[in-house]
């Protein structure tokens, strides 16, 4: 390997500019268009942008309230999971349901509802439970229901920073995925999301390793750009949105 | 208004009438029109095919050519070789009297059409075509030179005449200078799928402001045997004129098009 | 091996793999309909997006700015990838980057490897020194680098769609013959048969090797964008993650490489975003999955030679392909007669800057019609259409690279473009040279030949042009358009009409001194 400090001065020497000249000369950007692009709407505009956005991504967006919120996820369920014995997944033992493991059911009045699920029973991603056992548990889940940081509104994307409760493979290995996500927490655009995780990472807020933008479920246009939807990821994506949250 | 005629060497060695062409309708409106007759070529074939150096000389006989005439104006036949006038002080940079004479040059030139419309302000140059036509837009005169509005607002007045889009009107017809001898099985294939094009839309003439994209596909064609007739806006401008028809551009209503 | 051979995709020579592209008729028809398709979704994102030229001044100005800085960029980026419990090595060659990676790979034992699409993974050549370790299984994950890996690693023929150059019965062929599949060619089925078996793949992984879209040098993450999201599994699952990445694949934030994710995904598939976006670097404490071992390489290999030359700005390039996908050269020759893993108008420019000469790639700057098309649709603004002739002006003007009898003829272009005396007697001279080869008509494309004559065969390099169309035959002297001019009285002028003209040059001297 070629020493950091060889390579980087080569690349000095070639480009004839001395190292270290930064400081004096940052970014200033020419103009603010990611921030202002869809600015000073509000929660509901950017909720009916985000809705008009939804189907060119795939995505099924619902809005719920919070005393409802418990049926719609049965309901969820039931289509995924429980009536849903045709699903060619299932038959291959990826019949289970897998939660996160959060602070955030009690904020959402979902703690009797988890501790009631019977049909099926949940499984759970779980902290100190280790790669393999979490992993094998998301591999078997026929649904998934996460808990989103953000609804982004101009893409219809949600965006969740991976925690030890929630990990990354946790929202791509399920077949089936439901994301909920407060009203409140609908920014305009993904720079506005970039702004929030940016600063609680700096500010020593947020620990995280991973953070994920996601639009729609898993596609490809490999195969003579037909798009196919449901390649690596879940074959379908619901974004629940909690209005009077 | 005095005019100095960039003629451009396609039209001087290819294209009389087209050179004619452009000459009378700017007569008729009023242009007193010059031709210094030791111009050439803007440089073109030579610099994009590399030879950087061995162009400098054509460049600076073709500055010391369009400046030999105090004239308010150049205008140029063909959006190709009218960009590349603008970009000679670019490519004169290096050699600050002809960067400074190229300058001058390149601030006060006009491609014909763009001439027509923005800075003698003609809406309806008065001709008449009983036809069904296409309009070739090309390459450089769209993107470098920016102009893609003059042609077809010029057109759209012309009596008699209707226009069918191109389809893929923003591919390259395979021109390309030297391109179109250096690449020929490149460029075969891409003059085919032009000239497939123009026959797709029916018409009987094939319009464009650029003579050399016309000798290009109107060569395939001829080669091809298909028939079609092949006019520089220049001569579809100079067609059956009859001046009570003429309109000029409102000012207020149309903002922008005027320089 | 030599450095840089692995950007060669093919050992045949240019005009041979012209023949070859134009012979293979499905691959140009699906290069057209997917230029046609992108063209429309290109500009709607484009156009919905708003103000795109401002957006463009943006992300120019981020790459220039990066790539102006980049030692320090870099080194910011390096420590923060240890930091947070990572590795970085920098790799001035593809030879340096590849040990580095198989010894890697031997150290720790791995026996089944993961890749996500990466371009420099393909530019130094890792899977074939991969797969040289006794027992090793290499699997890439993303559809279009798994087909053609099934189909005994073709080449990649776009930098977006990289198998767009096979149709879903070939497909369905390879899957048959290598891996058993039994269904149709519907490429809902090829898909998820693909799915099922990589899956069960994925789960035995150890090691993953991903490309990297961004590195963000203020937090030492790695910014990855697929639609696919294989590349997420990739990260997720095995406990080993080697990103690999071009030493220019950097931005200052976060911000900034969101701000760039937006015009790629826009430039390269009319999508607001792709579907996945991620933002990633080494597990930290308490999380189960991702990567416990993160290694970043930096990867030179030639693109030092494009800084503080005219060439410096392809390194700002985002690998959009949105310049591949508006090519007229691209469209007919497809990624197969470029001849190098990096086709179209970038790599026509990019593969010479790599390789440090003009060897194997001296026709590409040539391969093109100068119809800017690229340089109108780059999102960040690199003047590709200049670099192209920055090319052929190094070729020409200073290693004098072409067949002697051209280079003669063009020099003798030069010379009579540049001298009016010379040009005059040529003007004069042409009709009556050219008069043994003109061909009387009748014409089929009227008012183009004058005298109804025209020329179907030229001798020198002016035989290209008359192998494919006809040329006019010049007119005499006595009708060519000088003549004409030294001898033609103005017309006289409508009173009316010479009254308007004067005032528009009122205007325009009013508005002038304004």
């Amino acid at each position: 390997m070629t020493d950091r400090e060889v390579f980087l001065n080569n690349i000095a020497e070639k480009a004839r500019r001395p190292r270290h000249q930064l400081k004096d000369n940052p970014l200033v950007p020419v103009n603010d268009l990611p921030e202002t692009t869809l600015s000073g709407k509000t929660q509901d505009e950017l909720l009916e942008i985000a809705k008009a956005n939804s189907t060119a991504v795939n995505v099924n967006l619902q809005v719920t309230t919070k005393v409802d919120l418990p049926a719609v996820l049965d309901d969820f369920i039931r289509d995924k999971i429980t009536n849903n014995e045709d699903d060619p997944y299932q038959a291959n033992d990826h019949n289970h349901l897998l939660l996160p493991t959060s602070e955030l059911y009690a904020d959402f009045g979902l703690e009797s509802w988890r501790d009631g699920l019977t049909d099926p029973a949940p499984t759970f991603w779980k902290p100190g439970a280790g790669r393999t056992t979490n992993i094998t548990t998301a591999e078997h889940a026929g649904a998934a229901i996460a808990f989103a940081d953000y609804l982004l509104a101009e893409s219809c994307s949600i965006t969740t920073a991976t925690t030890p409760g929630q990990g990354r493979a946790f929202h791509f290995l399920p077949v089936h995925y439901l994301a909920i996500v407060r009203k409140s927490r609908i920014l305009p655009r993904s720079r506005q999301a970039m702004d929030r995780y940016d600063k609680a990472i700096k500010a020593g807020e947020l620990k995280t390793s991973n953070i994920n933008i996601i639009t729609g479920p898993s596609n490809t246009g490999d195969i003579e750009m037909v798009l196919v939807v449901g390649v690596h990821g879940p074959l379908d994506m619901t974004y629940l949105v909690v209005s009077d949250m | 208004m005095k005019v100095v005629i960039f003629s451009t060497c396609v039209v001087d060695m290819m294209f009389p009438n087209v050179g004619k062409a452009m000459v009378e309708v700017l007569e008729r409106f009023g242009c007193e029109t010059f031709m210094p007759m030791q111009q050439i070529c803007c440089g073109q074939p030579t610099y994009n095919s590399g030879y950087v150096k061995s162009t400098k000389h054509v460049m600076h006989n073709e500055v010391d050519a369009l400046l030999s005439v105090d004239a308010d104006y150049v205008v140029g036949p063909a959006g190709s070789c009218v960009n590349m006038l603008k970009e000679l002080p670019a490519h004169l940079k290096g050699e600050p009297a002809y960067q400074a004479k190229a300058q001058a040059i390149a601030d006060k030139t006009y491609e014909f059409s763009q001439f027509v419309y923005r800075v003698l302000g003609i809406e309806n140059a008065g001709a008449e075509l009983d036809a069904v036509a296409t309009y070739h837009r090309s390459c450089h005169m769209t993107r470098l030179l920016g102009e893609s509005t003059s042609p077809f607002a010029l057109l759209d007045h012309v009596k008699g005449l209707t226009m069918v889009p191109l389809p893929h009107i923003e591919n390259c017809c395979g021109f390309g200078g030297m391109f179109s001898m250096k690449e020929p099985e490149i460029s075969r294939q891409m003059v085919d799928e032009k000239v497939n094009d123009v026959i797709s839309t029916n018409a009987s003439v094939l319009i464009s402001c650029d003579p050399a994209c016309l000798m290009n596909i109107g060569g395939r064609c001829n080669r091809r045997g298909e028939s079609i007739t092949i006019m520089h806006l220049a001569e579809v401008l100079n067609h059956d004129v009859d001046i009570s028809r003429v309109t000029y551009v409102d000012a207020q209503e149309s903002k922008g098009v005027l320089i | 091996m030599k450095t840089g051979s692995m950007i060669r995709s093919s050992d045949h020579d240019f005009l041979t793999r012209v023949k070859e592209s134009e012979e293979d008729t499905f691959a140009q028809k699906a290069v057209a309909k997917a230029q046609d398709a992108q063209w429309i979704k290109r500009e709607g994102a484009r156009r919905e997006l708003g103000n795109w030229e401002d957006w463009r001044k943006l992300g120019e100005q981020i790459r220039q700015h990066t790539v102006r800085y980049l030692p320090d960029y870099l080194e910011e980026f390096s420590d923060n990838v240890e930091s947070n419990g990572g590795h970085v090595f920098f790799a001035q060659t593809d030879i340096e980057a590849r040990d580095f990676i198989t010894n890697l790979a031997r150290e720790k034992q791995v026996k089944h490897v993961v890749k996500s699409k990466s371009m420099v993974t393909t530019e130094i050549g890792i899977d074939e020194a991969l797969l040289e370790i006794p027992g090793m299984e290499l699997l890439e994950t993303d559809l279009a680098e798994f087909i053609l890996q099934q189909d005994d690693w073709d080449q990649p023929t776009h930098l977006v769609f990289p198998a767009l150059h096979k149709n879903r019965d070939q497909v369905r062929e390879v899957f048959m013959e290598k891996l058993g599949y039994e269904g149709d060619n519907d490429p809902q089925h090829l898909a998820r048969f693909a799915r099922k078996v990589m899956r069960k793949r994925f789960l035995e992984n150890e090691m993953s090797i991903t490309g990297c879209n961004f590195a963000v040098a203020d937090n030492g993450m790695i910014n990855l964008d697929t639609n696919e999201g294989n590349a997420d599994l990739c990260m997720a699952i095995p406990k080993i993650q080697v990103v690999c990445m071009g030493m220019e694949r950097i931005v200052p934030g976060m911000r900034e490489a969101e701000t760039i994710d937006n015009m790629l995904a826009r430039s390269a598939v009319g999508q607001k975003i792709t579907t996945y976006c991620t933002f990633t670097s080494r597990q930290v404490d308490g999380e189960s999955d991702g990567p416990e071992e993160f290694y970043v390489v930096i990867i030179d290999n030639g693109r030092s030679n494009a800084l503080g030359t005219d060439f410096e700005p392809i390194l700002q390039c985002i690998r959009c392909a949105s310049c591949l996908n508006v090519c007229p050269v691209y469209r007919h020759i497809g990624g197969h007669g470029y001849g190098s893993i990096y086709p179209g108008p970038v790599g026509s420019i990019l593969s010479p800057v790599l390789q440090g000469n003009y060897d194997d790639f001296a026709e590409l700057p040539y391969a093109c019609s100068l119809c800017t098309a690229c340089t109108s649709t780059c999102p960040v603004k690199i003047p590709l259409h200049k670099l192209l002739l920055k090319h052929r002006e190094i070729e020409m003007d200073d290693i004098h690279q072409s067949k002697l009898i051209d280079d003669v003829v063009m020099r003798v272009v030069g010379l009579g473009t540049g001298h009016s005396s010379l040009f005059r007697t040529a003007l004069g001279l042409d009709h009556l040279a050219m008069a043994p080869l003109a061909r009387k008509g009748p014409e089929a494309a009227k008012n183009l030949y004058s005298d109804d004559k025209h020329v179907e065969w030229m001798p020198f390099v002016f035989g290209g042009w008359t192998k494919v169309r006809d040329l006019p035959d010049p007119p005499a002297h006595s009708k060519n358009f000088r003549s004409w001019f030294k001898t033609h009285k103005p017309a006289d002028v409508d009173p009316k009409i010479a009254k308007h003209t004067a005032q528009r040059e009122q205007e325009i001297q009013a508005e002038r001194k304004a």
